[in-house]
């Protein structure tokens, strides 16, 4: 739109200023011509009047040859400056009188009555000389006008204001013309401009829905090289728990059997920890800070690390007790910590020592880190780095990977958590001499939640006895949970759905609490039996126990208790209690 | 200046001069010359007066009639008059040429030459002619019995005397311009 406006003033424009120059100068020169051709007329009428006059003052002297008289008139003609030469002649052509100025020659005889322009800017007329109808001569009389240069002065007044005009209207119709193009220039700039931003914001979209969807499916290769190894470990407890139920049975020696449940145990307790670590691991949740104990938090990686390197790989962990509380988001922790991990991991090739380690690092009030740090440090005992490698490691897609092997996201996923954190990373490399990336992440000024342990104290509330309603699906798991709360001095009515257990509830509300899977069969699940009993009967607590880390995020989100599967009878009798305090 | 205008002697007397001093015979070939030029210009003038005069309404039988020029007695002038008429028209008047007695220039003539009469001829016509409106012309006559317009000889050229009075008492008017160009001029030029 913008073109075709200017497109149409611009050639419109120049097309009228020139159609009125031409005008305005077409106009001086008719304007000029009139005036020339009036001044003319005027010229040849007074010289005709000049010419009549002489021609009536000479009849009587050219009738009866009186010469002197003649040239006399003549003469007295010639004292008007303008006249250039006059000459009377008589009836047979014959020149009686005359008279011409420098450079003027005398008029021809027998020339036609009437003007005969013959030198620039002088008129010639004759006149005949007549007495009484006698025809008695000619008087012929040449006249000169104003000299060019003069008339030229007079009208070089008026050429000066046309100039004047005509160049004003030029410089006027270009300036406009270029203040068009510069308009019609501008507007384009900006159309560009407005395409180019617009391409870059779907670039931008686009390349962080590519950088997310990278994310992911990083995450998920390094899901993929976890899996042999998980499948491994699993078939490893499998295979102490298996061989331990066979031992038992086959024993009576006490000390034997404990050996062996204690086998057992520490055999199902590392299947739980590899569980919930995967089922951290695979969540998919925005930032969501939490205040995190640092050490707890590595230990509790510490068989997920084992298991994503590989058998020749020595590792190491190296956290004191009295690290300070970081606020961060533990899933994004632990991802980076794996990325960490596995990047040691490709670096050392042919195996070596991999040291996970955590300092409290007080801030420095003059330094760029005024505040007070927790580093975690990955140390490998690797390849390197060149310092050109160093200087570009954290920007996304970087890697020197083979195809197929790298997504070049997972150091840059590190520095993106520690910007996002608040902190920051250093990096420690040699080329042959191994690698140090350290992720410091600030100081929180809350402290973590409080441990399980403290249920203990809380015990009593469960001397109390009582029953509780049990919703649970699976029946081997409600065998195991009923044994669990009856171990716990509290009986327990079962339900197998949602719906079953608003119907028992509707004729028996005698019961302590509601103790209820999440993901369940039926069109109601343990969310929305919560609700119910919420709406229903606001006195009986709720809770909940689920193995989806999703559907637990939607739970924890609402507020409601939860119970993480798998769990221990000391954590089922934590949470019970937990359910059961009175809420201020 | 036409040398066909210009007069080769210096008085009419001078053939007889020329005789006496023995060289009779070039001098009258100048003399025949002379003659040959000073009638044809008075001839032309005889027609040309009429231009520069106004005649009153009742010189003319009709606005048409012609101007009738008359010479009486000798005619010196012979075709030259003739061809000095031809053709012409003055105030939309034909100009006619005739030669007449003395007796009958009297009547019918506008203008009346004398030239050719005997001094007691010429003064009995003037006399019969005076305050009539009719132009008498001598030639180089007595100033006592000059015509209205008397021709001359003023530096080789032909001119003319004019009694203004005279012709004011005929009841002709003489044009101011013709009047400038007399010699003289009784009654004054206005």
């Amino acid at each position: 739109m913008t073109g075709a406006v200017e497109g149409l003033s611009t050639g419109r424009t120049p097309r009228l200023v020139t159609a009125t120059l031409a005008a305005l100068v077409l106009g001086g020169l008719v304007l000029a011509v009139m005036s020339e051709r009036h001044y003319r007329d005027q010229k040849v009428r007074e010289a005709q009047v000049q010419a009549e006059i002489l021609a009536a003052s000479v009849a009587a002297p050219l009738a009866f040859d009186d010469a002197d008289t003649a040239q006399a008139y003549v003469r007295a003609m010639a004292r008007n400056p303008e006249v250039l030469s006059v000459g009377v002649y008589d009836e047979r052509g014959e020149r009686v009188a005359h008279l011409s100025r420098d450079g003027a020659s005398p008029p021809a005889p027998r020339l036609q009555a009437g003007e005969t322009p013959s030198r620039e800017g002088s008129v010639r007329v004759a006149s005949p000389v007549v007495e009484a109808g006698a025809r008695l001569g000619q008087v012929r009389l040449e006249m000169g006008s104003e000299p060019v240069a003069r008339r030229l002065a007079r009208y070089g007044g008026v050429a000066l204001l046309i100039g004047m005009a005509a160049l004003a209207m030029i410089v006027l119709g270009a300036a406009q013309a270029a203040l068009r193009r510069a308009n019609g220039e501008l507007g384009r700039q900006a159309q560009d401009l407005a395409g180019a931003n617009a391409r870059l914001h779907t670039e931008m979209e686009e390349r962080a829905r590519a950088e997310e969807a990278l994310r992911q499916s990083q995450k998920m290769e390094a899901l993929g090289q976890l899996t042999g190894g998980i499948a491994h470990d699993f078939n490893n407890l499998l295979m102490i728990t298996s061989g331990g139920l066979d031992l038992l049975d086959r024993t009576s020696d006490p000390k034997k059997r404990d050996r062996l449940k204690a086998g057992i145990r520490q055999a199902v307790d590392r299947g739980a920890g590899l569980t919930r670590q995967l089922l951290a691991f695979s969540r998919r949740s925005a930032l969501k800070p939490e205040v995190v104990d640092l050490g707890a938090r590595i230990e509790g990686m510490r068989l997920l690390l084992e298991r994503s390197l590989r058998e020749d790989i020595e590792v190491t962990f190296d956290a004191p007790a009295d690290l300070w509380p970081v606020e961060v988001d533990a899933g994004e922790l632990e991802v980076a910590l794996i990325n960490l991990a596995v990047n040691a991991r490709d670096a050392m090739p042919a195996g070596g020592r991999l040291v996970v380690s955590a300092r409290n690092v007080p801030g420095e009030p003059t330094s760029s880190f005024p505040l007070d740090h927790v580093c975690l440090a990955v140390t490998d005992t690797g390849v390197g780095m060149s310092p050109e490698v160093v200087e570009r490691v954290f920007e996304p897609f970087f890697t020197t990977k083979g195809v197929g092997s790298g997504t070049g996201l997972g150091l840059s996923q590190v520095y993106g958590f520690a910007r996002s954190s608040g902190g920051r990373t250093d990096i420690n490399s040699r080329p042959g001499e191994g690698t140090r990336i350290s992720l410091c992440l600030p100081k929180s000024a809350r402290s973590a939640g409080e441990a399980p342990a403290d249920a203990e104290a809380a015990a009593p509330l469960l001397d109390e006895g009582g029953r509780l309603l049990l919703v649970e699906d699976d029946d081997g798991v409600a065998a195991v949970v009923i044994q669990m709360v009856q171990d716990l001095g509290l009986s327990a009515r079962r339900a197998m759905s949602a719906e079953e257990a608003i119907a028992v509830l509707a004729e028996d509300q005698a019961f302590r609490l509601v103790f209820s899977d999440m993901v369940m069969p039926g069109t109601l699940d343990g969310r929305q039996l919560a609700q119910h009993v919420r709406d229903h009967y606001p006195h009986l607590p709720v809770l909940l126990t689920t193995g989806f880390s999703q559907a637990a995020e939607a739970a924890r989100s609402e507020g409601l208790s939860l119970l993480p599967k798998p769990y221990r009878l000391p954590e089922l009798r934590a949470a019970l209690e937990q359910a059961l305090r009175p809420k201020n | 200046m036409s040398a066909g205008r210009r007069l080769g002697f210096v008085s009419p007397n001078a053939p007889l001069l020329a005789a006496w001093v023995g060289l009779w015979v070039v001098l009258a070939a100048g003399a025949a010359h002379a003659q040959s030029l000073e009638y044809p210009v008075k001839a032309n003038y005889l027609v040309r007066f009429a231009a520069f005069v106004d005649w009153p309404g009742s010189a003319f039988a009709s606005p048409g009639s012609p101007i009738v020029i008359c010479v009486a007695g000798r005619d010196p002038f012979g075709r030259r008059l003739d061809e000095a008429v031809a053709g012409q028209l003055i105030s939309g008047r034909r100009v006619l040429a005739r030669r007449v007695s003395s007796a009958e220039a009297r009547s019918g003539c506008h203008i009346v030459y004398l030239g050719g009469l005997e001094a007691a001829a010429r003064r009995e016509l003037l006399a019969a002619l005076a305050s009539r409106p009719v132009l008498t012309v001598t030639d180089a006559a007595d100033p006592a019995v000059r015509g209205l317009i008397d021709f001359a000889i003023a530096r080789d050229r032909v001119r003319f005397h004019i009694d203004n009075d005279a012709a004011r008492d005929a009841g002709l008017a003489v044009n101011s311009r013709l009047l400038s160009l007399a010699l003289t001029v009784r009654g004054g030029r206005s």
